[in-house]
């Protein structure tokens, strides 16, 4: 048994001239909350998406829950639970319609649909809005609730991609407790995001600039290394040696 | 006025960038115009034609040749007995089919006169009607000759010279071009905006525009005016072909002609905001023009099926349809080469209906939003 | 797993505010109105007659060309200019010009003395009405022309008409809307649906699961199928309970020939929805392919009008071979076997657009 989540070796993925992933190493170890930062266009979705087997590498080689990215998309997908930064649950389906939807997806069977239903409810403290329309949620149930859907299969990694834009510090906290809670469970956690206070609460980050990573170690190990008091001062330094322009 | 000229120059920005649709929207109404112009028609051409008869016969094999060898007409297969016939229709292979009677030539050069009958295919009548009446025709022909070769005299024909004004060469097309003009460009031009209206209200642009200090109305004329000239460009690539290619002739003014097409046009539009204020979504709207629209523009403006012969009540119905008017017009001018004075009744129904739409529309647009 | 999608698909079909509504008011309506309308039944060729001999002889002739049933006399012009301005305004469909020696020159026999003149602007009015005028013409002959003459008309020609003896036009139509309705209703929706899926970014959710590209497209499909059986039905039952006519072959085979259509036409819908960037893009190209099926299927107009390369077109055209399907069936009573052309046909495009519908559908780039 091998002990990393992900393995990735120079990875690269062109889009015609433009490089967005440039020629990118790195491993994931299971059950670590893995970090993965960089400012806008800085090629962190487009990486996440390869990982996810949405989108195929123009070169490299790497392994995803232990299935190859290039041959096993579909296999790493049964493994792995993705949230992405657009909220996109079916609007037009109930909160309990979509769970059994992508429960039913995953080939959980109606029983284990209707357990995990109630347990997800009641984590969420949503029993009352079980049947209430997504499109009428505010945006951090919302967020709650594709977090707990990407993990109804209980998958060996969860795929973050900014997974808390847009809402207050309270609620980001405590998306944050759901987040440890699993990562307790054995889950790897592999989350993109632009807040640095977040980037405290990961095992490790990498911070991506220009489609390389720049940077890769434990939050403290960064600090220490940069002399610098937060991950926000660390990405700064790191970040702005950036020649690509924000898109 | 200012601000009115930023925001007409932001639409076209808007629109100019997305190249793949501006090419759609370009080059399908030339396309259309160019396979509808050609296959849209109703000349019978080659038609199947059965014959059921004693072949050897003489008379019967020299009707057979006759039929054979019109223009309109084919022999595709003789028949042994009447009971093959609908069998051959039911399987399309013969459009009609010709049952002579026995011994027709001694019933012809005899007293008693030869019979023979028709059999057409009634599923489709009108095609079915006109082979019949060619295939009677050249019948009818053979008879006469036959008749006259019997007695010895020689006879001036009978059958009177019909005169075929405006299209002496019966195109299809002189009739069915101005009418997929109407169509094209009334679909197109209500089509794009209503769709791309709607697409702002989806995304929200369309409230920045409104809190912005220009005027509703200006932000809907700003948002006509790339749509206006792009059906200019239609309207002009259309007409070419129509003219260079499908050779409908112009006789009329070209520059009324344009004056007309722009009213229509501006009609057009204006259905198009009204959509969009009663759709919802893209889809919506959409689904209002392709088929809501369509099919009704189609149907009841005399494109295809002529309205004096649909009930008066459905008559009532098709004069609300623009393109009606747009495409009576355009066959006068085009066509018939007919002047101001002669299409002044269908002007001002047309310009009365681009006045009342854009004035709903507008209004609409100010309360719905 | 193909529960579940089916119950999504299903679910958010009915709860959409106004498309339920839509895909069955417009069939519904379409079947209500649209018979009356398509009607080519061209009878009432309004006609103005310059009568410059003014005998019994020319009054009978006039007599049966109004008595076939197929003209209305508008005007008695007394000049030919007068008529002419007439035609001008589409005011009268036909002139005819009667000769100041009509009697006289019917009893030589030396040519038929009158001119005719038709608007050709419609050509199927146009030839129509001078075929007619010429079925008066020798009719006419026939019973007052001199003993040669009616002699010359001597074969006795009678016309009948299979599978719609008294040519009602409606009969020809009522088969050709249920194709389009149908064709309408499954060509737009499932591929609407795809690409606001895609605009939403929902179907990116999907593509991380596990679902097979095969299973999310025939799950998508398959409401629109249903849709399409119920509007089958409907007209059916509209057809027979207001108009009368009842299907003259299987309806079985009515409903073979829409599962075959419907297959093609949500695989090329789907074709088109991968191939788009937005829903605008995709609905353009689906309504241009939509009036292009229809109006060369030979709904219409007949597709042996066509000029050749026209025609060859229409043989990659789904609608023309269901079409041809449809009114064989309803008309004429006719099977599978008799139609395996349009079956073959069918079954190819089918299989071609659906293939290409699922390749093209990438859930990874």
């Amino acid at each position: 048994m091998e002990t990393n989540a992900i393995e990735i070796h120079n990875l690269t993925k062109k889009f015609g001239d433009f490089t967005a992933v440039d020629d990118i190493s790195f491993d994931v170890r299971k059950g670590e909350i893995f970090g993965f930062l960089g400012a806008n266009g800085a090629g962190k979705t487009t990486a996440m998406r390869i990982l996810c087997g949405l989108s195929r590498p123009t070169s490299g080689s790497g392994t995803v829950a232990g299935s190859d990215i290039w041959k096993e998309q579909e296999k790493i997908k049964k493994h792995i639970g993705y949230m992405s930064q657009r909220f996109s649950l079916y609007p037009d389906l109930t909160v309990r319609e979509n769970i059994r939807l992508f429960g039913g997806i995953y080939g959980l069977r109606d029983r284990e649909i209707r357990e995990k239903t109630a347990t997800m409810l009641e984590i969420l403290g949503m029993e009352d809005a079980a049947d209430k329309f997504c499109s009428d949620l505010p945006l951090g149930w919302k967020q709650k609730l594709s977090f707990c859907i990407a993990q109804i299969h209980s998958p060996q990694i969860i795929f973050l991609d900014e997974p808390t834009g847009g809402v207050d510090p309270e609620t980001r906290r405590r998306f944050w407790e759901l987040i440890y809670a699993q990562a307790e469970n054995g889950t790897t956690i592999f989350v993109t995001t632009h807040y640095m206070d977040e980037a405290e609460y990961c095992d490790r980050v990498s911070i991506m600039v220009d489609g390389k990573i720049a940077a890769l170690d434990a939050p403290s190990s960064l600090k220490d290394r940069f002399g610098a008091a937060s991950m926000d001062e660390v990405f700064r330094t790191v970040a702005g040696r950036a020649e690509r322009e924000d898109q | 006025m200012k601000a009115f000229f930023a925001s007409v120059r932001k639409e076209f920005l808007h629109i100019f960038r997305d190249k793949r649709t501006i090419l759609i929207v370009m080059i399908m109404p030339v396309v259309q115009i160019v396979l509808f112009g050609f296959a849209v028609s109703t000349e019978v051409n080659r038609a199947r034609v059965a014959v059921c008869g004693e072949i050897s016969d003489l008379q019967v094999r020299r009707i057979t040749d006759r039929i054979d060898k019109n223009r309109y007409l084919e022999i595709t297969e003789i028949l042994s007995t009447p009971e093959e016939i609908e069998g051959l229709f039911r399987r399309n292979e013969a459009d009609a089919a010709v049952c002579f009677e026995r011994n027709f030539s001694s019933g012809l050069t005899g007293s008693g006169g030869a019979s023979v009958r028709i059999i057409g295919d009634g599923s489709d009548p009108n095609t079915a009607r006109m082979i019949t009446s060619y295939i009677s025709g050249v019948i009818q022909d053979a008879g006469q000759d036959a008749s006259i070769s019997l007695s010895g005299e020689k006879a001036a024909s009978m059958t009177p010279s019909v005169q075929l004004m405006y299209n002496p060469a019966m195109k299809s097309s002189y009739n069915f071009v101005p009418g997929v003009m109407g169509l094209i460009l009334m679909l197109i031009c209500s089509m794009m905006t209503a769709v791309s209206i709607v697409k702002e209200k989806e995304t929200g642009t369309l409230e920045l525009l409104l809190v912005s200090p220009v005027r509703p109305l200006w932000v809907i004329l700003s948002k006509l005016m790339p749509y206006l000239l792009l059906s200019a460009g239609n309207f002009a690539s259309i007409l070419l072909l129509s003219h260079y290619v499908m050779e409908v002739p112009i006789n009329g003014s070209l520059a009324l002609l344009s004056l007309v097409a722009l009213i229509f046009v501006v009609t057009s539009l204006a259905m198009g905001i009204l959509v969009s204020v009663i759709s919802s979504s893209q889809r919506t709207a959409m689904l209002i023009c392709g088929m809501g629209l369509t099919m009704p523009t189609m149907i009841f403006s005399g494109i295809i099926f002529p309205c004096e012969s649909m009930p008066l009540v459905l008559q009532w119905f098709s004069d609300i349809i623009p393109a009606k008017w747009f495409i009576i017009m355009a066959k006068k001018i085009m066509i018939q080469g007919a002047g101001f004075a002669s299409i002044i009744k269908e002007l001002t129904i047309l310009t009365g209906m681009a006045v009342f739409l854009l004035a709903v529309s507008i209004r609409s647009f100010k309360t719905r939003l | 797993m193909w529960k579940y999608l089916l119950e999504k698909e299903f679910k958010q079909f009915f709860r959409d505010p106004g498309l339920p509504k839509m895909a069955l008011a417009f069939p519904v309506l379409m079947m209500l109105v649209f018979p009356f309308a398509v009607s080519m039944d061209i009878r009432n060729i309004n006609l103005a007659v310059v009568d410059n001999c003014m005998s019994t002889g020319s009054a009978r002739f006039m007599e049966k060309c109004t008595s076939s049933g197929y003209f209305r006399l508008v005007d008695l012009c007394h000049d030919p200019d007068e008529a002419m301005a007439l035609m001008d305004a589409n005011k009268v469909d036909a002139v005819i010009t009667i000769m100041p020696d009509f009697d006289r020159q019917i009893g030589t026999g030396k040519g038929f003395p009158a001119g005719i003149k038709v608007n050709t602007v419609n050509g199927t009015k146009g030839s129509l009405g001078a075929q007619y005028i010429l079925q008066c013409v020798r009719l006419y002959l026939s019973e007052n022309g001199t003993g040669m003459q009616a002699a010359a008309a001597g074969i006795d020609i009678s016309e009948k008409y299979y599978f719609n003896p008294t040519m009602d036009y409606k009969l020809f139509m009522i088969p050709a809307l249920i194709v389009i309705a149908i064709t309408m209703i499954t060509a737009f929706l499932p591929s609407l649906n795809i690409v606001s899926e895609k605009e939403a970014g929902t179907i990116e959710q999907i593509n991380v699961t596990p679902v097979s590209k095969t299973a999310f497209i025939v799950c998508k499909m398959i409401p629109y199928w249903v849709i399409a059986f119920f509007i089958l039905t409907a007209c059916l039952i509209i057809a027979w309970a207001v108009f009368g006519y009842v299907c003259r072959g299987n309806i079985l085979w009515l409903y073979l020939f829409t599962v075959l259509d419907i297959i093609v036409m949500a695989g090329l819908g789907l074709l088109i929805s991968n191939y788009s960037n937005n829903a605008q893009q995709a609905m353009f190209v689906i309504w241009f392919f939509a009036m292009v099926f229809m109006l060369m299927s030979g709904i219409f107009t007949p597709i042996a009008s066509m000029p050749d390369w026209a025609q060859a077109i229409t043989y990659v055209n789904p609608m023309r071979y269901y079409a041809d399907a449809m009114r064989a069936i309803f008309l004429k009573g006719s099977t599978p076997v008799d139609l395996w052309y349009d079956a073959a046909g069918l079954a190819v495009l089918g299989t071609i657009a659906v293939t290409a519908a699922i390749s093209s559908y990438r859930k990874s780039e």
